[in-house]
């Protein structure tokens, strides 16, 4: 499945990107996530438990970094495995300035397998632009917030 | 397909089963239409399950002072064919009649829908439309939270952690109203790939007021608001049907795309508005 | 002695209703899942979530040291155990070895992996998901057309081509019929996979008694004798130490005309652990390991004159088999090329099969195998020459069928048509929607902007398979029936009806054959310890063939019954006569039961005399039958939406001689909701990655009773000269008929908008794509 979208981020671009690569802030900001550890440069353990309704489950994979190109984009690949199947997503995060902010922009491929592909089609797409726009919203919040951490620190 | 092991309690009162969701890896059961198949799939692996099903004064539909309360116990089914409803929020009845199959309606509760709020499910549309109130209590507190600040996100509501939604309020028509639920069903899964609640009240022959809730579009159910304002200000059924959908990113899946998704709300919002106005007096 | 006769009315052509049905609708029928042991242990089955990917490991540890395991098999366990059978040979078919369990690899989601045995179903659930198995992903290919592009993943490495086998067949001189042609019209047409869904999944319960040194099996087949020589050869036992039980079955549709890894895991272990086990698939397991039906990718060209006069039709037909080879797989798509020519008159036929590996669950026999594809495929294309030469879609088909005293008809694919009146059916479906004046309503509807279109097929079949030189197993089927001490009749088929209705048919035939009360006629089967061998039901040969071996039997019988009652009678010259034997010269009659017992009594019997009243026949039939038929279906096509309704549904279908019109039409209108299932809603989809994402009923849209038109079927009665009761068959006609009608019409909505084909299934998406294209929604 394709995904893209464009989100705007109030800290400028260069802060954008450091904090787009902070292992501290994505395991913060990635829905469900609890906790990333590094196995090697730009490579993380993750686990996941993923709570929707209902529906829960517990995932352990990766988090990749690849193709960094400080401050215009990298390559994201999330992939995580669990009983209730396996997903991978697979993009590109494209930064540019924007006034005083930055525009994220990104593109890429989700695929997911096990029980969630097979009786999920339904939400798929639904659900994981959600947890996208979750992700970009407390990133959101995040910055902002480390965006006055840094000006105290300064 | 066989869920997880987990354990059952089946309290006999309210204040029994909110002390139970009080704190804990628990789950409540309603009907069970929506739950007990993610149970079996294992998608929800809940370690204890307390059933409604005992819990007396959850369950019923009554007028009072132009509000009907409709507990959150209360089948498909019985909103469908109950006579309150048929008189006083013929919408939601007629909405009620278009979920799933007659084995669901006879079991699935309006609780339940509204808790589990799928992006597809047909009452929040209706209820949006209505501008009905979920009333919601706690071992704590009970609050009531209007339709439209309840729906949050796909599968996500107002409800906190230890909440359940006791009754839904909803508003008496007014019997000049005019209604009309336009539902496309998913052949497979009977779910809304699009459903338009419409309500139109006419002052003559200009539309007093319109009131159009969408659902199976976005991640949640939401009102269409710039066609009401459309309709309000003298505008066609046409063209207020056209601004369904603005501003949205609509779901896609195999059955529907996109843009085929956008494009069916908007034709059957026009079915449905056309219906509610002609039903209207 | 009694000397009134009362002879009963015939009950062949009679609408009676089934004898099976109280049982099924009150719940009192007996399936697999109903059956309990004493000591019965349950299995779950721990299957692939990928579609293809290296088992680097599989740790069993927690799942066997769950409560109440009591043993986790995988695929070591049974690498030594033979494989899972193809019944079918093709010159230069690649056979990969199909394991019970997977061995190093994954071929498909839903490969089983480890099956995990514990006291009780719940207990066994929880312990399959601690199965620890590690996947190493591999690319996947899951469109047999991708899978065919240079630079696939291979599905299986040892064959990087994906090709499992190629088939060319030819008749006539086609490279004449194109040289002569007026007019070439060419089509891509698909045939999408679909999900048999019967309405009991798969299911098995194995006991081992040591003693005996014997296995029996319970399990939801069409075809109980097969499986217990195929199973018995995987296994390496003596396959007359394998009883195999089918109880009820509720419906198979071909999906259980099958052997499958888990019929013989549980048999394995069964004996393995000492006790009975029992395995019920879930709906999940059965969309995603039980055969799929269809999956053609068909490249059509026709080759006519201007005045409508069809020379020669080729195929380019890629049939996306899956991973492995089921008990038919490679075989289905040569049935859809014996019957490419329809029921029309062609010089000359040429075609190429590729029989193509994907990492999906294989395709097998579904209701129709082959020929609903092959129908699909010559009425569309009829319909589409119709079109470019501005021709009546009737009119062309008239002006093709074979003659009605053109019979045997020898086509180009070397079959002989048996009997026909191939015009009749389509001249009353006609007649029954007043064509004529239907077309001018369509004009009206045009001009007023509507969509309304008028489809027709005329279909023929193949059906009674088959001669046994046709068939990988044999064609034949069996019958045995005895007059029991009582007077009462007991008929054993070798067929096994699993909701076809043969206990009532075949207690027809017998009350009219013996002259008996139809409630004294017991039909047994699916039981190989009771029942002689057999084939099975399929290919609408139940009555065809099993039918006509009943027949056999009887006439057999009565010859015996006859010696009896002259014997008692004191007379040669006896008749049989409404369930008694009659002195032609006195009018004296004696009874069965008096027969009967003097037949086992036996104190009496005149010298060369076998003591009881049985009769066995396995009757071979000198060819196939041909039904045929023409459907006739009026559709509205909602311009803003796509979404299309059925006004009319007119089914003329000619399967023979009608036994029962009552369970006709319950065939007829089953084998249409299949149809229309193919046409407008059913399509199982694999994403890039070879995930079945229409997984669940949630998402694979079944036609429910809701969706269904109303069914305006009759009949023109044909007889076969195949068989002595000239009956065709029956069970897949309507699905045969149906997909192409509802296809023609819908097309001929959309005609005025330039379009000319739409693949199936019609969802109104694709419709509305089609009608927005065009510029149709201005
Ligand atoms: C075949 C099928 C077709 C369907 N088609 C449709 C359709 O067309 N349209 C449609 O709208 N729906 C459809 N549904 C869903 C159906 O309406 C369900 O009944 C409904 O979504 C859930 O209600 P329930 O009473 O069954 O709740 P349950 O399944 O028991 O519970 C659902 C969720 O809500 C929670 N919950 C239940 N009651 C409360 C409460 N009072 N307070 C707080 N939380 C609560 C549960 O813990 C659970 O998380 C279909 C379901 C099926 C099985």
């Amino acid at each position: 499945m394709k995904i893209s979208g464009v989100y705007t981020l109030n800290v400028p671009q260069e802060r954008a990107y450091a904090l787009l690569q902070d292992p501290a802030i994505l395991a913060k900001c990635m829905p469900g996530c609890e906790g990333l550890d590094r196995i090697a440069e730009n490579q993380y353990a993750m686990r996941m438990k993923m709570v929707l309704a209902s529906i829960s489950g517990l995932f352990a994979g990766k988090v990749t970094i690849a193709d960094p190109n400080p401050p215009t984009g990298y390559r994201l690949i999330v992939e995580g495995s669990g009983k209730i199947g396996f997903m991978k997503g697979d993009g590109v995060l494209m930064l540019s300035p924007a006034g005083s902010g930055a525009t994220v922009h990104f593109e890429g491929d989700v695929q997911v397998g096990g029980t969630i592909a097979s009786v999920g089609q339904r939400l798929l797409d639904t659900t994981s632009r959600m947890l996208i726009k979750r992700f970009f919203t407390r990133l959101a919040a995040e910055s902002a917030q480390a965006g006055v951490e840094r000006v105290a620190a300064d | 397909m066989i869920p997880q092991t987990f354990e059952y309690t089946a309290p006999q009162t309210l204040e029994e089963a909110l002390g139970l969701i009080a704190g804990g890896d628990r789950k409540i059961l309603a009907g069970g239409m929506s739950l007990i198949p993610l149970m079996k799939l294992r998608l929800a692996t809940p370690g204890e399950v307390v059933d409604l099903g005992r819990v007396s004064g959850l369950n019923g539909i009554s007028e009072n002072g132009g509000v009907v309360s409709i507990g959150a116990m209360t089948t498909h089914h019985a909103i469908e064919t109950s006579r309150v409803t048929r008189a006083h929020c013929p919408l939601l009845a007629e909405t009620a009649g278009h979920i799933g199959d007659v084995q669901v309606r006879n079991v699935g509760t309006l609780g339940g829908a509204v808790a589990h709020a799928d992006p597809a499910a047909d009452y929040p549309a209706a209820l949006l439309a209505l501008e009905a109130q979920i009333k919601l209590i706690s071992a704590q507190a009970t609050r009531s939270v209007a339709a439209s600040d309840f729906f949050l996100d796909a599968f996500t509501t107002a409800l906190e952690p230890g909440e359940i939604v006791l009754e839904v309020e909803v508003p008496a028509e007014d019997q000049s109203e005019g209604y009309s639920y336009e539902k496309v069903p998913h052949p497979a899964s009977g779910f809304a790939v699009v459903g338009i609640a419409a309500r139109i009240k006419k002052d003559g022959n200009r539309i007093a007021m319109a009131r159009i809730g969408v659902t199976g579009m976005g991640a949640h159910a939401f009102r269409a608001l710039a066609a009401e304002k459309v309709l309000e200000n003298g505008g066609s059924v046409a063209d207020a049907a056209a601004t369904v959908g603005d501003g949205e990113t609509p779901n896609s899946d195999l059955y529907a795309s996109a843009d085929y998704r956008l494009h069916l709300a908007r034709v059957h919002a026009a079915r449905a508005l056309a219906t509610a106005i002609s039903r209207a007096s | 002695m009694a000397t009134t006769i009362s002879k009963p009315a015939t009950l062949v052509g009679k609408g009676i209703r089934r004898q099976e049905d109280p049982r099924l609708i009150t719940g009192t029928a007996v399936y697999v899942d109903d059956i309990k042991m004493p000591g019965m242990h349950h299995a779950a089955i721990v299957r692939s979530p990928h579609a293809a990917a290296r088992i680097a490991g599989i740790n069993t540890e927690a799942a066997l040291a769950h409560p109440g395991v009591v043993a986790v098999f995988t695929g070591a366990d049974v690498k030594n155990l033979g494989a899972v059978p193809c019944a079918s040979s093709l010159p230069g078919l690649r056979v990969p070895h199909h394991h019970l369990l997977a061995q190093d690899r994954v071929y498909y989601t839903g490969h089983p992996v480890a099956v995990v045995v514990a006291t009780d179903r719940y207990v066994a659930a929880d312990a399959a998901s601690l199965v620890e198995v590690q996947y190493d992903p591999q690319p996947a290919v899951a469109d047999p057309e991708k899978a065919l592009a240079a630079g696939a993943p291979a599905v299986h490495p040892q064959w990087p081509d994906n090709t499992s086998f190629t088939f060319h067949q030819e008749g006539g001189d086609t490279g004449q019929a194109f040289r002569d042609a007026e007019i070439v019209v060419k089509q891509r047409i698909t045939s999408q996979r679909l999900i048999p869904t019967s309405i009991e999944t798969r299911g098995v319960v194995a006991e081992w008694r040591p003693g005996e040194k014997s296995l029996t099996m319970f399990t939801s087949t069409q075809i109980p004798h097969l499986v217990r020589t195929l199973v018995a050869g995987i296994l390496g036992m003596p396959e007359n130490h394998l009883r195999v039980i089918t109880p009820e079955v509720g419906g198979g549709f071909g999906s259980k005309l099958n052997v499958y890894a888990e019929e013989a895991l549980m048999c394995y272990i069964a004996k393995e652990i000492g006790k009975p086990v029992k395995w019920v698939e879930s709906r999940r397991e059965n969309f995603q390991a039980t055969i799929h039906g269809r999956g053609h990718v068909d490249y059509y060209e026709l080759a006519a004159k201007r005045d409508g006069t069809m020379l020669g039709l080729k195929l380019k037909l890629i049939q996306d088999l899956g991973a492995y080879h089921q008990l038919l797989t490679p075989a289905i798509p040569t049935l859809s090329v014996l019957m490419m020519p329809g029921l029309y008159k062609f010089k000359s036929i040429s075609a190429d099969i590729i029989g193509v590996f994907t990492n999906c669950v294989p395709t097998d026999a579904y209701r129709g195998a082959g020929r609903p594809e092959a129908t699909h495929g010559i009425e569309r294309m009829v319909d589409i020459l119709a079109a470019e030469l501005h021709m009546d879609p009737a009119e062309i088909r008239f002006k093709n069928f074979v003659g009605k005293d053109e019979f045997p008809y020898a086509t180009t694919t070397g079959l002989f048509y048996d009997s026909g009146n191939y015009a009749l059916p389509l001249q009353n479906a006609m007649a029954q929607v007043d064509y004529a004046g239907l077309r001018q309503e369509q004009a009206t509807a045009r001009a007023a902007g509507k969509l309304m279109g008028i489809g027709l097929s005329t279909y023929g079949e193949i059906c009674a398979i088959g001669p046994s030189a046709a068939m990988p197993a044999g064609g034949w089927e069996s019958a045995t029936v005895k007059i029991e001490p009582s007077g009462k009749v007991t008929v054993m088929t070798g067929a096994s009806p699993h909701g076809q209705g043969e206990e009532t048919t075949f207690a027809q035939i017998v009350a009219d054959e013996l002259g008996v009360d139809i409630d004294d006629v017991m039909v047994v089967h699916g039981d190989t310890a009771v029942v002689q061998y057999g084939i099975g039901t399929f290919g609408s040969r139940g009555t065809a063939v099993g039918g006509a071996a009943l027949f056999y039997a009887l006439q057999e019988l009565k010859a015996k019954i006859k010696k009896f009652g002259a014997m008692l009678l004191g007379s040669d010259n006896v008749s049989l006569v409404g369930g008694s034997c009659v002195d032609d010269a006195t009018g004296k009659s004696v009874s069965f039961a008096e027969m009967a017992v003097a037949a086992y009594h036996a104190k009496t019997l005149p010298p060369n005399t076998q003591p009881g009243l049985v009769a066995t026949y396995f009757w071979e039939p000198p060819n196939f039958t041909f039904p045929f038929g023409a459907h006739i279906v009026v559709t509205d096509v909602d311009r803003e939406t796509g979404r299309i309704s059925i006004r009319r549904y007119v089914a003329v279908d000619d399967c023979g001689k009608i036994i029962n019109p009552l369970l006709v039409a319950g065939q007829v209108h089953g084998g249409v909701a299949q149809g229309l299932g193919q046409a407008l809603w059913e399509e199982a989809v694999y994403d890039e990655q070879g995930q079945l994402i229409t997984g669940e009923l949630t998402d694979y849209a079944l036609p429910k009773a809701s969706f269904m038109p109303l069914i305006e079927s009759s009949h023109t009665e044909t007889p076969s000269p195949v068989n002595p009761l000239g009956v065709k068959g029956v069970g897949e006609a309507g699905t045969i008929g149906c997909s192409p009608a509802v296809v023609n019409s819908v097309v001929d909505a959309l005609s005025p908008l330039g379009v000319r084909h739409i693949d199936m299934p019609l969802t109104p998406q694709k419709i509305w794509k089609l009608i927005v294209q065009s510029g149709g929604l201005s």
